[in-house]
């Protein structure tokens, strides 16, 4: 226990150092696409901790991503150069201006109906409070709602995926504030005391480096508190767990709630990145994809997930340099995915648990009972 | 006389059946009641009822007085009744020790009173009591999912220790076990006695004398008869209706 302990307390230390000295060893472009991985990887964390520890496969988590990715779009689109010079004291977002009837004032107030809503994102504050709070608020209805119904499984999943393309059309629908399909681009960058996070920057890759470490060691501490301890009792018993006195929907909602939080975090930082938000972060494929990320890596290692959205996300830029791959590589996510379902459900990280408990019991063998121990802890 | 457990006039129907048809049962504080019934007979429904699974139709559950009628599982859990399913059921893929521990938790069971780490000093000493008395130490790191099926039996029954409830329910702790297991369940059920307040529903008449002072009998769905062992084992009615013509065994 104290061996296996100590081993994943080395793994995150070398995860997080290898982090801080990634940047020694490449220049500012390979840098920026590995921010964007860094993000990816903070999906995967979320994802790992409602499926592996509450057992909940949230297959609409790019709503989350989405939201927060949107909120911050918005107070930097306000910020940036082309709303500024629209001839206007306050800015405007230029395709408000495309699409204006003609005689609108030129004016965030009543460009378009709806154009209103922007107004407080002139403050750059508001766009990163809502970007969490959104996501936090609607995690909490949602889950408030499907958890007290005691909705489970798949038809969570279903929920879920039906609720991120709902509102997916929404967005596209909403043309005049949204911009539709284009999203929200030409943004202007995030400044915060005085830093300004050029997206190209160290500065952005050290936000993103320290964002994916705050968020790992804050999820490992949840983890490893009692609420985890109730929450996996739950997953496995939910039945159980109630008659012990445990108040089963505010035990989910309130993890469901934590992966939705962290899904925002990620989906600003994908802005920040990125310099764009998009309809697209609301595809089905999209969240699909970030749990294959966390299946491979290891549904319940939030460690695990998170290296395996790297992982996978490093493989796949390298796969389409080469022509011929580039199509295929579809097709190999695809059997990876059902290989490591169908062979190594507990992925990467279930994979490294095995091998500290074999080799630990290779070191003592009279403790025969660790190594079924073992195999039931969660990273 | 102090009341653990008063059902008053408890009814349910499923559909067009009636399950349960107007029981009234009252337990003392510290007694172990034993439920006795064929078959179908609503022993099972009438735990239901009790812990909240099913809602009654009629009739109502008090426990110390309180009513806790119809109340959310966790609820009723909270006002002090705790539960051992038929078929036994705990957190498989938890270790032995994790499962005693949740139920430990069940103090001040609200998330936010269990963002905290590990447990008191004096949990951890009541853990260690309770793998100590069921039997469990030797597998306190095994999965869940591994114990057999005695060894899965007495862990529920560690789960209501570490749970420590005023009243608890439980549906045929021997079912499926051996001998010397049934005989081990004994020895852990007598240790319950008089702490806690027991509602026991078994078959074993063998078992049912080593733990019981009163047994009420049920069939179908009605109280038949109530008294002490002897007294049921003798019952006319009791033998006519739930033992046919083979009388106790
Ligand atoms: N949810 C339900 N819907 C419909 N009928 C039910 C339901 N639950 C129980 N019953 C019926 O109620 C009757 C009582 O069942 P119950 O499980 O309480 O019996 P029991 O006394 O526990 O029997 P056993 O000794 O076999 O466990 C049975 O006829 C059963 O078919
Ligand atoms: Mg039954």
């Amino acid at each position: 226990m104290a061996l296996e302990r100590k081993i994943q307390l080395a793994a995150y230390g070398l995860f997080i150092a290898a982090l801080f000295l990634a940047p020694a060893f490449g220049d500012e472009f390979w840098l920026n696409r590995i921010a964007k991985y860094l993000v990816y990887g903070m999906l995967g964390v979320a994802i790992a901790l409602t499926w592996g520890y509450a057992g909940i496969l949230n297959l609409g988590q790019g709503l989350f991503f989405g939201m927060g990715a949107y909120m911050l779009a918005m107070s930097l689109k306000l910020s940036s150069p082309t709303s500024l010079a629209q001839g206007s004291d306050t800015p405007v977002p230029d395709f408000m201006l495309w699409n204006a009837e003609p005689g609108a004032p030129t004016d965030l107030c009543c460009i378009n109906k709806g154009s209103v809503l922007w107004l407080p994102f002139q403050h750059q504050w508001f766009g990163l409070a809502m970007g969490i709070v959104l996501p936090v608020v609607i995690a909490g209805v949602l889950g408030a709602i499907i958890f007290r119904k005691r909705i489970s499984g798949v038809f969570v999943s279903i929920i879920t995926l039906a609720l991120v393309l709902l509102v997916r059309l929404v967005l596209v629908d909403a043309q005049p504030i949204t911009n539709g399909f284009n999203g929200l681009t030409d943004l202007g960058w995030l400044t915060i005391g005085g830093i300004e996070f050029d997206p190209y920057s160290r500065a952005t890759y050290y936000l993103c480096a320290a964002s994916l470490s705050l968020t790992l060691i804050a999820a490992r501490l949840l983890a490893d508190t009692r609420a985890s301890l109730i929450l996996q009792a739950i997953r496995d018993d939910q039945l159980r767990a109630r008659y012990l006195g445990f108040d089963v929907p505010v035990y989910q909602t309130f993890f469901f709630v934590v992966s939705a939080a962290i899904a925002g975090y990620a989906g600003m930082l994908y802005v920040v990145v990125t310099e764009f938000a998009s309809p697209t972060f609301m595809d089905l494929s999209f969240s699909v994809t970030m749990v294959v990320w966390a299946a491979v890596g290891g549904r319940s290692s939030l460690l695990g997930a998170c290296i395996g959205a790297i992982l996978i996300n490093m493989i796949e830029a390298q796969v389409s340099e080469t022509e011929a791959l580039v199509e295929a590589w579809k097709a190999i996510i695809g059997l990876i995915f059902v290989l490591v379902v169908l062979f190594m459900p507990r992925g990467l990280g279930g994979l490294a648990h095995s091998l500290v408990a074999r080799f630990q019991r290779d070191e003592q063998p009279s403790v025969s009972a660790t190594a079924g121990a073992a195999r039931s802890e969660t990273a | 006389m102090n009341q653990a457990l008063a059902l008053n006039g408890l009814s349910v129907a499923f559909g067009g059946f009636k399950a349960i048809k107007n029981v009234s049962l009252s337990v003392a504080s510290g007694e172990l009641r034993v439920l006795l019934g064929a078959n179908g007979a609503g022993k099972t429904t009438l735990m239901d009822l009790i812990s909240g699974k099913i809602r009654s139709t009629d009739g109502s559950v008090r426990v110390f007085g309180h009513d806790i009628t119809n109340w959310p599982e966790h609820r009723i859990a909270r006002a002090g009744i705790g539960r051992k399913f038929q078929i036994p059921s705990v957190f498989r893929d938890l270790t032995v020790e994790q499962n005693i521990q949740v139920a430990c938790c069940n103090k001040h069971p609200s998330v936010f009173a269990n963002l905290r780490f590990g447990v008191s000093a004096e949990q951890r000493r009541r853990i260690a009591e309770i793998l100590d008395l069921t039997g469990l130490v030797a597998v306190a790191r095994k999965t869940a999912a591994f114990l057999s099926h005695g060894q899965t039996q007495w862990l529920e029954l560690g789960m209501l220790m570490a749970q420590d409830p005023k009243v608890i329910l439980l549906d045929e702790p021997t079912a499926g076990m051996t001998h010397a297991e049934t005989s081990k369940t004994a020895d852990i059920i007598n240790r319950l006695k008089g702490r806690h307040t027991l509602l026991v529903v078994e078959h074993d008449m063998g078992f049912v004398r080593e733990i019981a002072q009163h047994i009420t009998v049920l069939h179908l769905g009605e109280v038949l008869a109530e008294g002490s062992v002897a007294e049921i084992e003798t019952d006319a009615r009791v033998r006519a209706a739930y033992l046919g013509s083979k009388g106790i065994s």
